[in-house]
């Protein structure tokens, strides 16, 4: 029976995987925690569910590790052993966020903090899990609807008028542009659509060609704007509401910075080349390390300090333009980012 | 002496080797059957978690609680395979009549945009009235969707592959053009509905893992108890007998076509109430982990086998795998390797059997 094989073969499938190094959950961090009064093998250790988007994405990559600095420093601090499970789906889908949601709070998540691919799909998950004694925080995409007691990210739709007053300024207020949106189900990306729209209707001379959605991975990014580049030749201007098109070099020898300007959201050092070739002058960078970080300090500040979080943290953007490189770069070296180009480290 | 009396010992009392006969059309039978393989893994896998899984204390109770065996992950994996189980059912139909269907992601977007679309619009008072709406406009686009493959199927005699590959990307072009690519938010009344708890308790959800075990009950009986399904397996298993004995081949295509179309409408009703929102990207991909289900749960995709039940437990075994990927903390990234692998080995397993079977055949009749 075919069945009987099937399962036989899922059970050596399964073993593919290896076997499971302890019967407890892993501390992401790695060490243990230091103690500063009481002793942290006998403390209750915090266990925090992350769910970012995409675990392929470098910006929650770096958000993981702001996230894992975080619960290392503030577990020497507290004496409390802090533990960042790490859930995210490598795609983005909100049901499979809604599950892991479930999954964190039955397996004994202390909190859950959560940047949300669909919020619709994710409210529900978070309600229960917030009714079950889990506070939830989200951070770079925002579940508003939901009981979620904080959102820690930039103000989305500011952040696209702030692109596109960039990319205005830099095309002299004229010129055909067109808009890189990412995934069409991101609340905060529509948002940020929104404020490049509202923006541009400011500037009489700027007329946007069309929004582009896309899979939210460099390469099906980078052929987006390869296939509009083709379609339109007179475009002047990107407004790139993320910067994934930029975590490909495709660009850097398909798009003449005398021709076209980007101005995209994000600045990860795989982006740092288009601001020192002049394609992309202006960045404006979330500090993804910050989603992590930020995040579990609030939830350490809710659960173990019982401080009162407000229910909005504003995260400010940096601007990184060739005048700013060198002091963006030394700051993502500082986070962890190793493969920043060693000449950005040098500049001014 | 007859073959009874040498089973009997001197003293009349029956012998160890009488008692084992005597066993072994019920342990035969046992082993035998199609579900005894996945049940098996099945009962392994949850064993292993159970042991492996470790524990936590209940912020609520203060009492330690396994971190698998408990009720909420249990009904809450049972629930995350339900969507996929429910629409394995209907592809293992299509599978079964030698098709394939490789739109019912696509459908199940549809369905569930379709749905949103017109609560949005209708928005019933009553909240059993959004409910039966939404299930009638689910159901019915499900429905058109799957009628839709089967004509084209039948009509332009061109691969079935091809055929749903093609209405894979339109009918998620249709969701995505008429939702704009909102996600749309349901009424409350469909999330009580998919959300009932039914008497167990805050936060247990056992409506969809119901659903799974009835329309997989449904699936079995229509397989293997009406002539309908019989004339699934023919056409699947010789369709040029099949012709000759009379069957009308293009009817039977189109229907499985329409339970497939039906069940993936059932489950864009349950998930999409279940999880409160609608949008075209939802179900991206899972029609892989719906055609691997039935694959894991033995279907031949060359047709003529195949079994609803199996196709269920296939479903169950594969988010198993991926919960125990989560729950032993291995890498998750793991996941599409495991399942991947384990289809593959599978299918490979399936081929080999019927060669070896072939040549016993063959060997019998020298």
């Amino acid at each position: 029976m075919v069945s009987r094989r099937a399962a036989m073969a899922a059970m050596a499938a399964l073993l593919l995987a290896g076997c499971p190094k302890g019967k407890t959950t892993v501390p992401a961090t790695g060490e243990a925690p230091a103690a500063s009064g009481g002793s942290p093998a006998a403390a209750k250790p915090i266990r925090i569910a992350m769910i970012a988007k995409s675990s392929t994405n470098p910006v929650f990559l770096s958000a993981r590790r702001g996230a894992e600095t975080a619960a290392k420093d503030l577990s020497g601090r507290t004496g409390v052993p802090i533990e960042i499970i790490w859930l995210t789906p490598p795609q983005e889908d909100g049901q499979i966020q809604a599950q892991r949601i479930a999954q964190a709070v039955n397996e004994g998540a202390n909190a859950v903090l959560i940047s949300c691919s669909d919020a619709g799909k994710v409210t529900g998950a978070i309600n229960d899990a917030v009714a079950r004694g889990v506070p939830v925080m989200t951070f770079d995409s925002d579940a508003a609807q939901s009981k979620r007691f904080s959102y820690y990210g930039v103000d989305d739709r500011q952040l696209g008028e702030d692109v596109m007053a960039e990319l205005a300024k830099l095309l002299g207020g004229k010129g055909r542009v067109a808009i890189l949106a990412g995934n069409q189900n991101a609340p905060n990306l529509r948002r940020r659509v929104e404020g490049v729209k509202s923006e541009a209707a400011k500037h009489h001379g700027i007329q946007i060609i069309g929004t582009f959605y896309h899979a939210e991975t460099p390469q099906d990014a980078a052929a987006e704007v390869i296939r509009v580049g083709n379609s339109y030749p007179d475009i002047k201007g990107w407004a790139m509401v993320g910067g994934w098109a930029l975590f490909t070099k495709t660009l850097l020898t398909d798009l003449d910075p005398k021709k076209v300007k980007i101005v995209a959201v994000d600045a990860l050092p795989t982006e740092l080349p288009y601001v020192e070739k002049g394609l992309a002058p202006v960045l404006l960078a979330q500090s993804s390390f910050l989603w992590g970080n930020v995040g579990v300090t609030k939830i350490i500040d809710k659960l173990h300090y019982k401080k009162d979080v407000p229910e909005v943290v504003s995260m400010d953007p940096v601007r990184v333009t060739s005048e700013t490189l060198g002091s963006w770069s030394r700051q993502l070296r500082q986070w962890g980012f190793a493969d920043v180009p060693e000449e950005y480290l040098k500049l001014k | 002496m007859t073959a009874a009396d040498s089973r009997m010992d001197p003293a009349g009392a029956p012998s160890d080797a009488s008692r084992a006969t005597r066993l072994s059309p019920i342990v035969r039978k046992l082993l035998r059957s199609q579900q005894f393989g996945l049940v098996t893994v099945i009962v392994f896998l949850l064993i292993l978690l159970s042991v492996l899984a470790g524990s936590h204390i209940d912020n609520a109770t203060g009492r330690s609680v396994n971190n698998f065996l408990n009720s909420y992950t249990l009904i809450q994996t049972a629930t995350d395979a339900s969507f996929f189980a429910i629409m394995a059912v209907g592809a293992t139909i299509v599978i079964i009549s030698g098709g394939i269907d490789l739109s019912v992601g696509s459908v199940y977007a549809l369905a569930g945009v379709a749905m949103g679309l017109c609560l949005r619009v209708a928005t019933p008072g009553g909240g059993v009235g959004a409910v039966v709406l939404g299930f009638v406009v689910a159901v019915a686009v499900g429905l058109a969707a799957g009628a839709l493959n089967g004509a084209m199927v039948v009509a332009l005699r061109v691969h079935p592959f091809i055929i749903t590959l093609g209405t894979m990307w339109i009918l998620r072009g249709i969701a995505f053009v008429s939702s704009k690519g909102d996600s749309i938010t349901l009424p409350d009344s469909m999330i009580h509905f998919a959300k009932s708890p039914l008497g167990l308790g805050a936060a247990l959800y056992p409506v969809p893992m119901l659903c799974m075990l009835i329309i997989a009950a449904l699936g079995a009986t229509y397989l293997h108890r009406t002539v309908m399904g019989r004339h699934v397996f023919a056409l699947g298993g010789n369709a040029e007998a099949s012709r000759f004995s009379g069957l009308r081949l293009g009817r039977i295509q189109i229907g499985v076509y329409v339970l497939a179309g039906l069940t993936a409408g059932l489950a864009a009703f349950l998930g999409s109430g279940f999880y409160g929102s609608v949008s075209c990207v939802d179900a991206t991909g899972y029609e892989l982990y719906v055609i691997a289900s039935a694959v894991v749960g033995g279907a031949r995709l060359s047709g003529g086998r195949g079994s609803a039940i199996n196709a269920m437990l296939g479903a169950v075994l594969i988010v198993l795998i991926r919960q125990s990927i989560r729950t032993l903390h291995l890498d998750q990234n793991y996941e599409w390797i495991i399942i991947g692998c384990a289809i593959v080995i599978a299918v490979v397993l399936d081929q080999a059997s019927a060669r070896f079977a072939a040549r016993r055949l063959a060997q019998g009749e020298e």
